[in-house]
């Protein structure tokens, strides 16, 4: 397989996960699954958030970004409506700890 | 639709991923052209694929073979399913192009922008998505030419920018936690997030924890 073909065949696996409940849009069901769907993003956010402050290199270690993860719940508290005020606060909070620390 | 307040709130609110994003895209064009990719296809994969996981991915497993690299960009898709799911339901009714539209570009970022949005009251999602959308899709293929063009000589982790990328997300969160079962969820995101980057293959981690916090979050009654 070429990459060309490789590329062609993870976008249209990609997509097709992505496409999966909107190409026949139905309402979402109650019960379970529609309270999975409700929690389902923040959960998702979060694991997001966490892999990436708390697991930056792979496995779980303590690192600036972990000065960031502190600033960026503090500044969710803080603005919890306005996105750039938890960038900010989180990116401050990295910043400072790198320089203190590394 | 340009013209709506919900496609300009979209254009505004996407700003705040355009660090992020042409941060990440550069990296990924620096990192697929030192892979062996050609820039010419680094570029088109951008186009085509619009997902920094399943390419990172791509290009990590590029020597292993297609079978390796299908089954993890699967693994990596099977988040979109509730997504797909979730976007559905906010959207309502819409025409096919509309759907298939929205679809292209259904990546974390302006799903989780798409979802705070209807959380805080935005009129028309799919105006507001689609404005969103056209931020992070000029930004994603603006910073993969770059970088495989010209990324040679960039370096974007040594600035510091990767970790504004999961600050985005937590920042999203943060208007979504409102009980003490979001909470509850938050934490078992959390606790599960780091359980999997020690027992799960990296293309499953992300899914894997957001799956088991949300049936957390399920099995949580108020």
């Amino acid at each position: 397989m070429s990459d060309l073909h490789l590329i062609l065949a993870v976008g249209a696996v990609t997509f097709a996960t992505r496409i999966a409940f909107l190409l026949r849009p139905r309402p979402i069901p109650g019960g379970l699954v529609g309270r999975f769907l409700d929690v389902f993003p923040l959960a998702l956010f979060v694991a997001i958030a966490a892999q990436g402050l708390l697991a930056p290199r792979g496995t779980p270690e303590v690192t600036p970004a972990l000065a960031a993860a502190v600033g960026g719940i503090v500044g969710g508290i803080l603005f919890r409506r306005n996105l750039w005020g938890v960038l900010a606060v989180g990116a401050v909070s990295f910043y400072v700890a790198r320089a203190l620390f590394t | 639709m340009s013209n709506s307040p919900s496609f300009r709130k979209g254009i505004r609110d996407g700003l705040i991923m355009v660090i992020p994003v042409a941060a990440f895209a550069l990296a990924y064009g620096v990192l697929a052209v030192d892979a062996g990719l050609s820039p010419a296809l680094t570029i088109f994969s951008s186009l085509v694929i619009v997902s920094g996981a399943a390419q990172f991915t791509m290009i990590g497993l590029l020597a292993a073979g297609p079978v390796p690299v299908l089954v993890a960009a699967s693994g990596l898709g099977l988040r979109h399913l509730p997504m797909s799911a979730k976007l559905a339901d906010m959207i309502g009714p819409q025409p096919l192009g509309t759907r298939l539209r929205l679809a292209w570009v259904l990546v974390d970022e302006t799903f989780g922008l798409a979802v705070r949005a209807a959380y805080t009251g935005v009129a028309d999602i799919v105006a507001y998505k689609s404005a969103a959308d056209l931020i992070l899709y000029s930004f994603w293929m603006a910073g993969t030419t770059v970088g495989a063009l010209f990324g040679g000589s960039i370096d974007p982790e040594t600035v510091g920018i990767a970790v504004l990328f999961p600050l985005l997300f937590l920042g999203l969160a943060a208007p979504m936690v409102h009980k003490r079962r979001d909470w509850i969820v938050a934490g078992a995101a959390v606790v599960a997030t780091l359980v999997a980057t020690l027992v799960l293959p990296p293309a499953w981690q992300i899914t894997g924890a957001a799956t088991v916090a949300a049936l957390v979050g399920v099995g949580f009654h108020e």
